[in-house]
């Protein structure tokens, strides 16, 4: 019906800019009145200026109308049509724009959470593809540059290990090292080497060592070979002060709701014993019987 | 806090209360405010909101007393220290829940502003829900902001001062005030998140070009074409001068509170009807400049009318100039005078240091002992005559975090 309705319309301009034009039967009432009253007047005066707008009008609203319809079927049969009488009612096309209502979604989202507005608001970019694909060789590029960089990160931490320029990869107990040394990196809590076993075994292999060692020293001195310096020996690290942390109690053990105190921290808290004959006894028994 | 040895400082008058009460907590005076309201015939004293806000004060800190005199005219407050919402003093479970009593006239705004200025000192996180018969989240009459304008153009002033971290305002339900303006039955939780010890030194002076307008219309238990139509008008002011404009809608169900009755003693009723709309507008340097109208408690007057005027009057708060609208002048100085031991900046329009409660501000500061304000006209191309003004910093910051 669109397409007839067209035809209509174009009947009408043609009949509006050539009056000569009277065989044609009007189609429709309206036209043939006007054309009439037209005819009559230009009769008796001079040819009227036809205005062309409302044809125009028509003509534009019709094709809008027609392009809603082409992302249908597009068919004309489809369509029931509008009867004539409905030709001149003013069709009202809304034009909304998509991608407008979701920019709109997004900003509402941005701006009515509870978290106070940050005043860059960052529109969703949509990325195009070729975008995509300069990215994605940018990536490639990152992602072998980041390799390479972890390769000599880790071969001047710990070239120390290594024994020959030759392998660059350290093989069997300089592997099981370097793993060590990662890890320890990564924050593990204990070293690979360090192994859980009675303290008697563990103080049995430190004396083995340091005998070995002394032994190593002596006979390197009685045959008069310099050796290296010994290793400083480290501070004991269980005689300083241990770390506390803040609002515990500054002597004792605060453990169970109770306040423990060992005797040593008893013997702190009373200070250096008088040689006061009868009490210091005392005390001493009293301690002895606990 | 330090201030055994000190002797009280004396304030008149119930204006300002809120502030004094504040900077009272942030510097550790102890304060004795006489004079409250002793002419009244009818309602002398202290009125509900004002005690509602030292219970509030009193649930955030921990050791404030606070004495009251019979007839409520003398208020004595000794502060203690800012706690927050940690566990075993006010709160449970980390919150502390606050009710408003059924006869509050003021705007929640009322307590979330000095509120806001009291969360960054505190020793934890705030966590703080209103509640209760009195919790009106729009504007009022007596010229408080709504809740929208607190969260889109008070809190981000913080940022400015390096607090911007874990900080939401939750709208849980709106509501107007109601029969005769007073009371609601919104709910409404601040999470304040981000204490500090020293909030950062601002230089203020560039107050930008208006960039663009945002804005939240509210309908509480009224037709949601109400909000449309505010919007409307309020874009037909605003779009030939700021097109980047938009003003969101939200629509929700009236409060639902109970009402007992001797008949009816689970009778419930709904409270709190109206609209209103919250514009704010952020200029290229992220100054804020905010605009309130609600629907007044008696109604009478078309959302047109509404959105109008709230377009016309948040073109006035612009036209005052500066970096900062009169909302936000107690929240901005009481930081930079709270702020590290420096000269911080910051540009206002004329007007609005001329204004009433800002001169008041400033002389309470000057009380509590901070140095006074250095004023200058603005260099530059200055056509609205603002006014720079310096403020030392006091350098007291957080004590709860002073010790590491």
């Amino acid at each position: 019906m669109v397409g007839k309705r067209k035809r209509d319309a174009a009947v009408v301009s043609r009949a509006t800019t050539t009056s000569e034009d009277e065989s044609t039967p009007q189609p429709t009432a309206d036209a043939s009145y006007q054309d009439v009253f037209r005819k009559f007047f230009e009769a008796q005066f001079q040819p009227l200026e036809v205005a062309k707008l409302p044809i125009a009008r028509d003509d534009e609203s019709e094709e809008e109308s027609d392009d809603e319809d082409l992302e249908g079927s597009g068919s004309d049969a489809e369509w029931g049509g509008v009867s004539d009488e409905e030709v001149n009612e003013v069709e009202v096309v809304e034009h909304q724009d998509v991608k407008e209502q979701e920019m709109d979604k997004h900003a509402r989202k941005v701006f009515m959470s509870s978290k106070p507005p940050s005043s860059v608001e960052r529109p969703a970019v949509k990325r195009s593809k070729k975008d995509k694909d300069a990215e994605d060789k940018d990536n490639v590029t990152d992602a072998d540059n980041l390799k390479n960089d972890l390769a000599l990160q880790r071969l001047l931490k710990e070239s120390h290990l290594l024994e020959s320029a030759s392998e660059l990869a350290p093989t069997g107990k300089n592997r099981i090292k370097a793993l060590d040394l990662r890890m320890q990196e990564l924050g593990a809590k204990a070293s690979l080497y360090k192994q859980n076993m009675p303290s008697s075994h563990r103080r049995g292999i430190q004396a083995k060592a340091d005998t070995r060692e002394d032994k190593r020293r002596r006979e390197a001195r009685e045959s008069g070979i310099i050796l290296e310096k010994p290793a400083p020996k480290s501070s004991n690290t269980s005689a300083k002060r241990r770390e506390r942390g803040v609002g515990g109690p500054s002597i004792g053990k605060f453990a169970g709701g109770a306040l423990n105190l060992s005797k040593r921290d008893v013997a702190a808290i009373q200070g250096p014993r008088r040689s006061t004959k009868t009490r210091g006894r005392g005390r001493g028994r009293g301690r002895g019987g606990r | 806090m330090a201030s055994t040895s000190q002797p009280p400082l004396r304030f008149t008058g119930h204006k300002n209360l809120v502030y004094r009460l504040v900077f009272s907590t942030l510097t550790g005076r102890t304060i004795q405010i006489s004079q409250i309201r002793p002419s009244s015939p009818t309602n002398p004293g202290l009125a509900p909101h004002e005690i509602s806000f030292l219970r509030l004060l009193d649930a955030i800190t921990n050791g404030s007393q606070m004495e009251i005199s019979y007839t409520g005219t003398i208020l004595v407050y000794k502060p203690g220290l800012i706690t927050g919402s940690a566990s075993g003093t006010g709160a449970s479970g980390g919150v502390i829940r606050h009710e408003l009593p059924s006869g509050c006239s003021r705007g929640v705004s009322y307590f979330l502003i000095p509120l806001c200025l009291l969360a960054p000192f505190s020793k934890s996180p705030f966590k703080v829900v209103f509640s209760g018969p009195g919790v009106i989240t729009s504007s009022t009459p007596n010229g408080d902001m709504s809740v929208d304008s607190v969260r889109t153009a008070i809190l981000p002033l913080y940022n400015q001062f390096g607090i911007f971290n874990n900080i939401e305002l939750r709208i849980l339900r709106r509501s107007n005030p109601g029969p005769n303006g007073r009371g609601g039955g919104g709910e409404v939780q601040l999470v304040f998140g981000h204490q500090l010890r020293l909030p950062k030194t601002l230089h203020l002076m560039n107050p930008g070009r208006i960039k663009k307008v945002r804005g939240v219309a509210y309908a509480v238990g009224v037709s949601a074409s109400n909000n449309a139509r505010m919007i409307e008008t309020a874009r037909g002011v605003l779009n030939p001068l700021v097109p980047d404009t938009y003003v969101f809608s939200d629509v929700s169900s009236a409060p639902f509170v109970p009402a007992p009755e001797k008949t009816n003693p689970s009778g419930k009723k709904k409270i709190g009807l109206g609209f209103g709309l919250s514009l704010v507008a952020e200029s290229s340097t992220g100054c804020l400049f905010s605009a309130d109208v609600a629907s007044p408690p008696a109604g009478g007057e078309a959302p047109e009318d509404i959105g109008k005027r709230c377009a016309y009057q948040l073109l006035e708060t612009i036209s005052k100039g500066g970096c900062v609208a009169p909302a936000g002048v107690a929240t901005m100085l009481g930081l930079m005078t709270m702020g590290s031991e420096d000269v911080g900046r910051i540009q206002v329009g004329r007007d609005v240091i001329a204004d009433e409660s800002t001169i008041q501000l400033a002389r309470d500061l000057t009380k509590f002992g901070a140095p006074g304000w250095g004023l200058r006209d603005a260099s530059g191309e200055n056509e609205n005559g603002d006014v720079i003004i310096s403020v030392v910093g006091r350098g007291i910051g957080n004590v709860g975090r002073k010790v590491a």
